[in-house]
């Protein structure tokens, strides 16, 4: 069996259809506007962040970035104390944040291409060391960490029913979605996962595609980390850290291959959704935590068979 | 040079002269990429015994080494999975898990101590048998597919203790904080979990575990089946994760489903920084068993250095990029 990126995509559709029917079945007000508003509020920072995560996978060589929590989380404590500080106020907090996430990214994008550092090591580490850092910070400096009023209106406010946030991550999922299918840069990040040797041969700076892929992904998740803020009301230590592997299983479950150069981001925005309405049918059906872990890890093995099928053109040995 | 190779394989021990030879060698070379890990461990210990002048006490031996059994345990499992070519991202699940069966069991089901062990046995050799399966006979990525049981087990764990509570067999904690002499029986796991190294190592099983992880095309092509080799790693991972799991419900005599998640990252840490490589095949578990030192001491040296534990986290984070960067010099040389 081959699935192509369509058929994905319709497979997940047709997955997050049936988890509605079955939730409104079983809890009637299940698929109510306010209910599906709510979701949508929540699936758009798992698919935000799993544009970091599709970036980097596709990037290959095992790309993977484990530090999108810390950069969320510093993107979020920094770009609050800005906001209370500062009277440029947003602008300012974003400009910051978004520098943040960049300078994390960059660091892991620098070790990865030069120094040939594993992708799970490498962002573990600067994970594991920002993460620290802000536990110092925290400790030594007192700042501001609620969320500015033009911050909440941002995150929490709708437009004709439609949640802001949504409309942020429909925006920059259709620029991913073009960058990645319709530009050349996108191109070229696909040859890179693919087959780096190739893309160099033909012309493409492989080791400055992945930098940018990483530094890309820092950024978006500190970016993301500040509308949480907005979201949540407030910034706090780990506030990122729950999307982190998360995010991966998103990517996975939105079948961007983890060898590189396959993706698809509109099916793992789906997939996002898909997650998100599975989460809260089983709340919604007072399943506890043990069974929802299960179901979630047996939901996860699934689309691993579902992924193997689909690359079973690929020889791999055992 | 490859028949060689393929020959020493299948006959790993050939003329003890040459085997000596050939078996002294690749000690040198697998140690040498424990290095910087041993030179680590030695700084840490320094350390810690200039600020705390009883370091070498039998008291404070004895607590360090019972703080430093279930780590070494579960890195030297870790390790195992990584020489393999795979990772195993469910450790820290598992010792939930068996922690949790330990706790549950006699209450629900009124078993004696023996009996419970054996049910936390047969728990845990069922999860590394199930993560083998999929990472070697399903081909499944070992970073994925480990995670996505880890929720399983983590899930297996809340089930059978939805608040920490229960109580572990008063045998095993008391058998826990026994002590022979100067040695506490709490040393005892770890060292079994080195003997049954050293001993695969030497032989038919290990050399078969290396060469996967360093090539498991080349393995396979010279008619080994590398799926039941990564099958066995697991296994043998899972074995271990058992005993660190018992020594952690021996320390702690409750069930607590959330005890075990720290250890699977730190378990990595500890690889990483014993110099292991993630691509599999180089690494010793010399390395390994440093790493997992120097992570529990580094919490004693914060301790006694009066340094607010606030900064735990980020001295951790240097030591690995610290190690990262010894990785990083020493595979510049030719090997």
């Amino acid at each position: 069996m081959k699935t192509t990126p369509g058929s994905r995509r319709l497979m997940l559709l047709a997955l997050v259809v049936l988890v509605m029917i079955g939730g409104q079945l079983a809890v009637p007000g299940f698929t109510n506007l306010g209910q599906l508003g709510n979701q949508l509020k929540i699936a758009t920072f798992l698919g935000l962040f799993g544009i970091s995560q599709t970036l980097v996978m596709m990037a290959g060589n095992q790309g993977l970035d484990l530090s999108v929590g810390a950069a969320a989380t510093l993107g979020g404590i920094v770009g609050a104390a800005l906001i209370g500080s500062a009277p440029a106020g947003l602008l300012c907090a974003v400009i910051a944040a978004a520098l943040c996430g960049a300078a994390i990214g960059g660091l892991n994008g620098f070790g990865i291409t030069f120094f040939r550092v594993p992708p799970l090591v490498m962002t573990l580490a600067m994970g594991s060391l920002v993460d620290g850092g802000l536990i110092v910070w925290s400790s030594v400096m007192h700042v501001n960490t609620a969320a500015s009023p033009a911050l909440v209106a941002l995150a929490g406010r709708s437009v004709a029913g439609v949640p802001t946030v949504a409309l942020v991550w429909l925006v920059s999922g259709t620029l991913v979605w073009w960058f990645l299918d319709h530009s050349a840069w996108g191109r070229r990040l696909m040859a890179t996962g693919a087959n780096p040797t190739a893309a160099l041969l033909t012309g493409t700076r492989v080791r400055v595609v992945r930098m940018a892929a990483y530094t890309a992904s820092g950024m978006i998740a500190a970016l993301t980390g500040l509308l949480l803020v907005g979201y949540v009301g407030q910034a706090f230590l780990a506030l990122g850290t729950s999307y982190v592997l998360t995010s991966v299983v998103v990517a996975v479950i939105g079948g961007v291959s983890l060898g590189g150069g396959r993706g698809d981001y509109v099916a793992v925005a789906i997939a996002a959704v898909f997650l998100t309405v599975l989460t809260s049918l089983l709340t919604a059906l007072q399943i506890g935590e043990a069974g929802r872990q299960c179901i979630f890890g047996a939901t996860l093995l699934a689309f691993l068979v579902v992924n193997g099928w689909s690359l079973s053109g690929r020889v791999r040995p055992a | 040079m490859k028949a060689d190779l393929i020959e020493r394989l299948h006959h790993p021990r050939k003329g003890w002269a040459g085997g000596l030879r050939s078996g002294l060698n690749a000690a040198w070379a697998r140690s040498a990429t424990s290095l910087p890990s041993v030179v680590m461990l030695l700084v840490v210990v320094a350390c810690n015994a200039f600020l705390q002048p009883d370091f070498f006490s039998a008291d404070s031996l004895s607590s360090n080494l019972q703080n430093a059994a279930p780590v070494v345990l579960v890195c030297m499992a870790q390790a195992v999975v990584v020489l393999v070519g795979e990772l195993d991202l469910s450790v820290g699940a598992g010792i939930s898990l068996v922690n949790c069966v330990l706790a549950a069991v006699p209450a629900l089901a009124g078993w004696g101590t023996g009996l419970t062990c054996l049910a936390a046995l047969v728990a845990a050799l069922a999860a590394g048998v199930c993560n083998g399966l999929l990472v070697g006979y399903f081909k499944q990525s070992a970073l994925i597919a480990t995670f996505a049981t880890g929720a399983i087990w983590f899930g297996g764990a809340l089930l059978l203790m939805p608040q920490p509570g229960g109580t572990v067999p008063q045998a095993l904690g008391d058998w826990f904080a026994m002590r022979v002499g100067v040695l506490p029986l709490a040393a005892v796991p770890p060292l079994a979990a080195v003997l049954v190294w050293a001993v695969l190592q030497r032989h038919r099983f290990g050399r078969r575990l290396i060469a996967t992880g360093s090539s498991a095309d080349a393995v396979f092509k010279s008619g080994i089946d590398t799926r039941l080799i990564k099958l066995l790693a697991y296994v043998l991972a899972w074995l271990f994760v058992f005993g660190a799991a018992v020594c952690i419900s021996a320390q702690t005599a409750s069930g607590d489903a959330r005890l075990g998640l720290p250890y699977t990252l730190n378990s990595v840490a500890a690889v990483v920084i014993g110099g292991i490589s993630l691509a599999g095949g180089r690494g010793s578990m010399l390395g390994a068993i440093c790493g997992a030192l120097v992570l529990v001491l580094i919490g004693n040296v914060i301790y006694f250095a009066g340094i607010p534990s606030n900064y735990q986290e980020v001295f951790k984070g240097a030591v690995i990029v610290i190690a990262l960067g010894f990785t990083f010099v020493s595979a510049r040389r030719p090997v």
